[in-house]
């Protein structure tokens, strides 16, 4: 099943390169249906999912390379599953988005589907180097799609996304190689299987290499202050269907690989680095808040709140507690949710004004009444409001904070620098949200309409679990949590002849 | 228990959601109806909470009635659960029976309004909201619903869109109310890191154990909780955001910027009163700031024009008032003075709003005059209101404004100074209000304007007040021993009839005083005001406050953001990143000058490697 959903928009991207560049109507159907169809898998696969069961399910097993024992191997958890119907979710309504799109439809479509299918994967595999392979797919048909279709300076940006990410992954693909030598040396046993390697109990010495070889990779994809900087730069030049994936699914693909490999890794290099990395998080939490109060352009204003939050999520992880993590992933779901419906908000004001400069125009809601009510719902969830689902997030992650022991040290502080960051969404927000819709109309052109039934579409999901989660996360967290514990409990079976120095030779 | 309780939640979201999606198909005589029927409903069902209690003395101990199991990870749990005691129906009385009054008001009062609907949406949505607040079982809902009573409140504070200075009064309201609620939530981080639970029965059960008085840990959790208390009721230094709500509609200030919504923090005070009494510094320092709110704000009420701002300032210092009596301990007697308040300053804030309608939307009250004649219901009970205010003897506000005043100086954390400065206060309470009566409806009209009285659906919830301002004085000894259980203990009535008498005198002082300047003659007005120039012009101007924040919180806040994007995002850190890059390439370059494709420079090149290689193995 988990194989079908990768695989639907993956052939697809492939087919959609034999269809005629002119039959739009094939593509819009092909390109709909797949990303449709992987929903839908995705929700059946949401309702198969045993919540008890804190492993892995619908694992699935091919040889791939047999030789280096490398596998076809994926399978979900409480952690990854609901990553994967947000991502299913954000790819639908990105693609549904742009079926108006007039120039270079296919290629861009096809771009659009491998994007989702290298996203999915990456949630999915649980072979070190199919995730490393799904990982590097993910940023191929970003390059393109940003350096193709982006505004401004797009090649500057994209050829920094590209170069920053490439710089982590690369040693990531050091990191696997090595950690996987190292279990051949105990065991003669050659294997890529990540269930089995987070038994393995590494000497602390090759952890701290191994740690921060995995960890550049993740953190910069996240983006963790201060390996942030390419993200203003590609957001700001992104265009918004891609920016939707971007944003709402590939940004948690760090935080997910943190989780994953990170911390059940290596145990004793995330005790000794994790209050410095949590502060680095810490810090981004204010930073990017900060910044996003001085901006008027609304893409970039979401894109430094987005370094905020994504941020709180960082930090959530490194609190190390059931509480903390959990809320880190129900927070990259709510995250994905309203930082995707906030850049729909963008691109369909961007639409109707002409521009996205806050100054530019004011006083919509008179003439968007619907729009009006959306914006106004999102704008909340994303300041977090108590009783929406940012706050239940929010609230979680800083709650494990607060009792993490390995936090301990600056706990208070951390909390101190979120709630800031608290203070500061609800002024930014407001500024866009006011800025934007309220106050006498100013500048507006003639015959401005509502929102269209196809747009209020888009919004309407988001909407409804914006409202949803906040009044019942139950059946959110309650799928992880599970996870979160046997992950944060996994035992050490395996354990290696202490003393191979395999440290130091950098 | 007590599940049909939900009720009192489920009718008014009932009603906002209803309204919101259908309000504009429906006509405005059944908007308008099923707006108050559904806070009407509350109401009714809160009496039948309130009958069973007083029926039957052991459901006082309060009951705890869940609805289902809103989230568990790592050790937090919790329930989404409604606590019915004493206190939470107290204030539920309150919050629908004032509501209801206000609701039906504004029907008349909103009549013209476009966005009928949407009013009556928003003013459901409160309703819901403060009852969540009112209604919690622990902590986390608490703020939750402290949260959404701040978002109705910001609502309608900027409900007229398209008005620049209530769009900018809400986003202040808003915005120190989020300050207040991070505090909050990190008083809950404590409580839950010291006590594992967030319920409160659980935590005033085990606070005694967990704590000692004035332990750090206690302080601190009093002190945040204190952060949200204060700016939720407008105490100094989170009180700017008031006045400035006087923006919205008129019934918006009557019902939460006067009755319900700002008493919020009164309330978490008596709630929390045995974390409280744990911290017996804290304790004083909410006497203080209570005492020192009450006369600073009234200082500033006895020089503004615009009728609502100094109801506004009269609010907060009423709120002063309830600090202070929770500050010594005397519980039951803030929440007295808090429903008695309730009653006249709704009565007051909907004279004044009707006092608006009739003379075509003018606030200043240099505007105004002689209204007497021309609005005589508004009139009467306008004077009513202004006397429970004032704390006339046996108006409503006499009672419990008394008590306090009595209380600051006889119970066992009171001392002369509150006493003093609280009838002060008193007399400056009695001076504004009547300096607003007198402006307003006596002596000559001093514009055209042919103001004219209400419609009898807005003078009947007027009568209906000043009723019960005149009354409810006479029921303190009923709300003590209804709160008793709650409070475990009743509230002494300390004899002393030298202060006592100073205590009413001072609010006749204060009316006296408002008599001799506005109504013999404006020589003597003039000549005061001369004198008083500079003291004046800082009353005027509310001390500076908000001139002082700008610079130092709101300008340095956005030259600070502006600057790191310069400086330490583009210059700093991208830039960095940047020369990383540009660096590479440059040695890059600078090697692929050797690859230059000239024979004569490889020899050289290998040469020299040669060398270099031998006299390492030579020398080493």
């Amino acid at each position: 099943m988990l194989t079908l959903i990768v695989l639907i928009p993956l052939v697809a991207a492939l087919g959609l390169l034999f269809v005629n560049k002119e039959a739009t109507g094939a593509i819009r159907n092909l390109s709909v249906g797949a990303s449709g169809l992987s929903l839908l898998i995705s929700l059946v696969l949401l309702l198969r999912f045993d919540t008890a069961d804190p492993g892995m399910q619908f694992v699935t097993t091919l040889a791939w390379v047999p030789m280096l024992h490398i596998n076809y191997q994926v399978g979900v958890d409480g952690i990854s599953l609901w990553l994967v119907v947000l991502t299913a979710f954000i790819s639908f309504i990105a693609v549904y988005f742009s079926l108006d799109r007039k120039e270079s439809l296919r290629n861009f479509m096809a771009l659009m589907l491998a994007l989702e299918a290298g996203t999915l994967g990456v949630f999915v595999a649980l072979d070190m180097v199919l995730f490393y392979v799904f990982w590097e797919l993910m940023l191929v048909p970003t390059y393109f799609l940003i350096g193709i279709w982006g505004e401004g300076r797009r090649i500057y940006a994209t050829t920094k996304f590209v170069l920053y990410t490439l710089v982590g992954s690369l040693l990531m693909l050091v990191g696997i190689l090595w950690l996987s030598l190292i279990h051949f040396e105990a065991t003669h046993e050659l294997t890529f299987d990540i269930q089995t390697l987070v038994h393995m109990k590494i000497d602390p010495a090759v952890q701290f290499w191994l740690f921060w070889f995995f960890f550049l990779a993740f953190a910069i994809k996240v983006p963790i202050f201060p390996l942030h900087s390419w993200l203003p730069h590609a957001y700001v030049a992104c265009p918004i269907p891609v920016l939707l994936i971007l944003t709402g699914a590939m940004s948690k693909t760090g935080a997910y690989g943190l989780i994953r490999f990170c911390l059940p890794l290596f145990p004793d290099a995330v005790e000794s680095f994790g209050l410095l990395i949590a502060c680095g998080a810490a810090i981004g939490i204010v930073y990017g808040a900060w910044i996003a109060v001085a901006q008027r352009d609304l893409k970039a204003l979401v894109a430094y709140s987005s370094i905020s939050h994504l941020g709180f999520i960082a930090l959530g992880v490194f609190a190390l507690n059931g509480e903390g993590i959990g809320g880190s992933v129900l927070q990259m779901v709510n995250h994905g949710i309203i930082a995707s419906a906030l850049f729909l908000i963008v691109a369909i004001l961007e639409k109707k004004m002409g521009t996205r400069n806050l100054n530019d125009f004011r006083g919509l809601s008179k003439a968007m009444p619907v729009l009006y009510g959306m914006f106004m719902l999102i704008t909340l969830a994303a300041l977090g409001l108590p009783g929406l689902n940012g706050f239940v997030g929010e609230f979680l992650i800083l709650m494990g904070v607060w009792t993490s022991h390995l936090l301990a040290d600056l706990s208070t502080t951390y909390v101190l620098m979120g709630g800031l960051a608290i203070v500061f969404a609800s002024v930014y927000m407001l500024y866009m949200f006011q800025g934007a819709m309220q106050e006498k109309p100013e500048k507006l052109p003639e015959n401005l309409t509502d929102i269209n039934r196809r747009e209020f579409g888009l919004l309407f999901p988001a909407c409804v679990l914006v409202v949803l989660i906040g009044l019942y996360p139950k059946p959110f967290i309650d799928r992880v949590a599970p996870s979160v514990e046997s992950m944060l409990t996994v035992e050490k079976t395996l354990n290696l002849h202490a003393g191979e120095d395999k440290g130091g030779h950098h | 228990m007590f599940s049909y309780c939900w009720i009192i939640l489920f009718a008014p979201i009932a009603g906002f959601t209803i309204l919101s999606w259908y309000g504009n198909r429906m006509s405005r005589e059944r908007v308008g109806m099923f707006g108050c029927a559904t806070v009407g409903l509350s109401f009714l069902v809160t009496l039948v909470a309130l009958s069973e209690l007083l029926l039957d003395a052991e459901k006082q101990k309060g009951a705890v009635s869940t609805l289902y199991n809103w989230v568990t990870a790592g050790s937090f749990s919790l329930n989404l659960s409604i606590l019915i005691d004493p206190l939470s129906v107290f204030m539920l009385l309150i919050v629908t029976g004032v509501g209801f009054v206000i609701h039906v008001y504004s029907i008349g009062y909103m009549r013209e309004d476009p966005e009928y609907s949407r009013f009556f949406a928003y003013m459901n949505l409160f309703i819901f909201s403060m009852s969540v607040l009112v209604m919690a079982a622990d902590f986390f809902f608490l703020i939750v619903g402290w949260a959404l009573v701040g978002l109705a409140s910001y609502l309608l504070i900027g409900f007229w869109k398209e008005k620049t200075s209530a769009v900018l009064a809400a986003r202040k309201a808003f915005v120190m109310n989020v300050i207040g609620d991070v505090g909050m939530i990190i008083a809950a981080f404590m409580i839950f890191d010291h006590l594992g639970t967030l319920n409160f029965l659980d935590v005033f059960t085990l606070a005694g154990e967990a704590f000692r008085p004035n332990d750090d840990a206690i302080l601190l959790i009093t002190l945040f909780l204190l952060v949200g208390a204060f700016a939720k009721s407008a105490q100094i230094p989170l009180h700017t955001w008031l006045p400035d709500a006087m923006e919205g509609p008129t019934p918006v200030s009557a019902l939460i910027h006067a009755a319900t919504m700002v008493t919020a923090g009164v309330y978490l005070v008596a709630r929390c009163h045995v974390l409280y009494e744990l911290a017996p510094y804290t304790m004083y320092l909410i006497a203080t700031v209570g005492v020192v709110t009450a006369i600073f704000a009234g200082s500033m009420g006895m020089v503004q024009y615009d009728i609502k701002r100094v109801i506004a300032y009269s609010t907060m210092s009423q709120l002063g008032y309830m600090f202070l009596a929770a500050g010594v301990g005397m519980y039951s007697i803030a929440m007295f003075h808090l429903m008695t308040h309730a009653f006249f300053k709704a009565l007051l804030f909907l004279g004044a709003g009707s006092v608006i309608h009739g003379s075509n939307d003018e606030q200043d009250i240099r505007q105004m005059g002689g209204l007497r004649q021309a609005m005589p219901i508004t009139h009467i009970t306008f004077l009513i209101g202004s006397l429970a205010l004032a704390g006339f003897p046996l108006t409503s506000g006499f009672f419990s404004k008394e008590a306090i005043i009595i209380n600051a100086y006889h119970s066992d954390m009171g001392n002369i100074v509150f006493w003093a400065i609280a009838v002060l206060g008193a007399a400056m309470t009695g001076f504004y209000i009547f300096r607003v009566y007198f402006y307003t409806f006596v002596g000559q009209p001093r514009t055209s304007v042919h103001a004219h009285e209400s419609p009898p659906i807005m003078t009947a919830p007027l009568v209906l007040l000043a009723f019960f301002s005149l009354t409810v004085g006479f029921g303190g000894y009923m709300v003590d021993d209804f709160l008793a259980t709650y409070f475990g203990m009743h509230m002494p009535h300390p004899d002393d009839p030298v202060f006592e008498t100073i205590g009413v005198g001072a609010g006749l002082v204060g009316i006296a005083a408002a008599i001799v300047f506005y109504m013999t003659g404006k020589d003597r007005l003039e000549f005061i005001k001369q004198m008083l120039a500079p003291v004046y012009d800082l009353l005027f101007h509310k001390y500076y406050i908000d001139e002082i924040y700008d610079y130092l919180i709101v300008k340095p806040t956005r030259a600070t953001g502006a600057f790191m994007e310069e400086k330490v995002e583009r210059d700093g850190i991208d830039m960095a990143v940047d020369q990383v890059g540009t660096q590479v390439r440059e040695v890059s370059r600078v090697i692929s000058l050797w690859q230059s494709g000239k024979v004569r420079t490889y020899a050289f090149n290998m040469i020299v490697g040669v060398v270099i290689i031998l006299m390492f193995v030579v020398f080493q």
